[in-house]
């Protein structure tokens, strides 16, 4: 897909919904902090969570980091995360993929979230692959009162996250 | 357009000299193995040019690691595979030179909050695409790698895996065209690193406010006011600050279609 200008999220947008967001997190002590880096169009969102797995093979803790930050390249915001077992391991794609909310495909699923080099922390993070997301804002634009929380909600339900109600109000 | 075949050429054919041994720690058996020493090409990546080096060390390593993914490091610095090879050695040895270049292999210990996992060449292939794909947004909005076909991606892909010019830019060569009335790509694919592995990638357009082309030294101005001196090197050599932005991106780009600096 090539890039439509009227999809695109400008600076500017962006860092209206992420202030919008953070007072939202504030008000209902969600965790989320914001950072911002000494270069421009770096200003980001941070989250360190412990996250319980619980099912009929385990129930364990897993220690997980997410950052909401902006790419200049495609114009939309960037989701990165890391998630952790209990000895400090960082978990493999194919054990994201079996502890995401809905199934999917191997194909699928590596074909949207891969690992990659962060481009402010410049260490591995899991990220969704900006190329799908300006397609996916496209659609919700126009109606979306934060295009972060339409974006996180989005996505969601592939990496066992949970929003909270109260972003959506 | 990318015309200077002579200097596409002369960048593609760049060769480094490098001298693998094995990580002390890792070396089991009571023979010492031979450094293993190979010519490869600076536009190449490391997982692609390491099948055989790899097969000379397994066989002296414990067998409890020998499926386990294989790491280099320069002087304590793991290398990111996911960068190309003649990058890496400008931005660690760019400043003092040392050829052969002599690397360490490590097959434990794998140092995953600095390197990217890599259990195959699949990995390498689309981390690629996925570079190409953005330094086409910065150029031409994506228009020209979401026209293209499978088979154009995968020849793009096979020219660089097998080291075959003419093949890699007979396509590439689309991606280096100019758009629309105005000579020159919308913004430069362009990242400047300094050797803490820290880059910076802004957006950088080919012209001047007044239309006129943008050169190194006036993009460094606008990145860097307060250092007048910032000095920039890529496929081994510094590069002369009056040289056209539009014309370093057209001719000097890695094949990842992005402009690779290390600040000297």
């Amino acid at each position: 897909m090539s890039i439509k200008m009227e999809n695109c999220m400008n600076y500017e947008d962006y860092e209206n919904a992420a202030r919008k967001f953070i007072q939202i997190s504030n008000a209902i002590s969600d965790g989320w902090t914001l950072h911002e880096g000494i270069d421009s169009h770096s200003l980001h969102l941070r989250k360190e969570t412990f996250l319980r797995i619980k099912n009929e093979e385990q129930d364990s803790l897993i220690k997980a980091e997410y950052v909401i930050s902006y790419s200049t390249s495609y114009c939309v915001p960037i989701f990165a995360f890391n998630l952790w077992n209990s000895n400090g391991v960082l978990l493999t794609l194919e054990e994201i993929r079996n502890m995401a909310f809905i199934k999917i495909s191997q194909g699928d699923f590596y074909s949207v979230i891969t690992q990659q080099e962060h481009p402010l922390f410049f260490r591995p993070y899991y990220m969704i692959h900006p190329c799908h997301t300006e397609q996916l804002l496209s659609k919700f634009k126009a109606e979306s009162k934060n295009l972060i929380v339409t974006f996180i909600s989005l996505i969601s339900p592939l990496i066992k996250f949970n929003l909270p109600l109260n972003y959506a109000m | 357009m990318a015309n200077d075949r002579e200097v596409l050429r002369e960048i593609w054919d760049g060769k480094l000299p490098i001298c693998f041994q094995l990580d002390q720690e890792e070396i089991m058996e009571i023979q010492q193995p031979d450094p293993f020493y190979v010519m490869v090409p600076r536009l190449s990546y490391f997982p692609l040019v390491t099948d055989k080096m790899k097969r000379h060390f397994l066989r002296y390593i414990s067998q409890e690691n020998a499926d386990n993914e294989m790491w280099i490091d320069y002087n304590g610095q793991p290398l990111k595979w996911h960068y190309p090879i003649g990058f890496l050695y400008d931005l660690y040895c760019g400043h003092d030179p040392q050829l052969p270049w002599t690397l360490t292999i490590h097959f434990s210990k794998f140092p995953e909050d600095v390197l990217l996992h890599c259990p195959n060449k699949d990995v390498v292939e689309a981390h690629y695409m996925c570079t190409v794909k953005e330094a086409d947004v910065l150029k031409h909005r994506g228009q020209v790698m979401s026209t293209m076909q499978k088979k154009d991606h995968n020849q793009l892909w096979l020219g660089l895996q097998n080291d075959k010019f003419d093949q890699f830019w007979a396509i590439n060569r689309r991606l280096m065209e100019s758009h629309g009335d105005n000579e020159g790509f919308k913004h430069i694919p362009i990242r400047i690193y300094t050797d803490d592995g820290s880059y910076s990638q802004k957006l950088v357009n080919p012209k001047n406010a007044d239309g006129s082309r943008k050169i190194l030294q006036q993009m460094l101005q606008e990145l860097y006011p307060d250092k007048p001196d910032v000095k920039l090197r890529t496929h081994g050599i510094e590069i002369p600050t009056d040289t056209p932005l539009q014309w370093l991106s057209e001719h000097m780009s890695y094949p990842d279609n992005f402009l690779h600096l290390c600040v000297c």
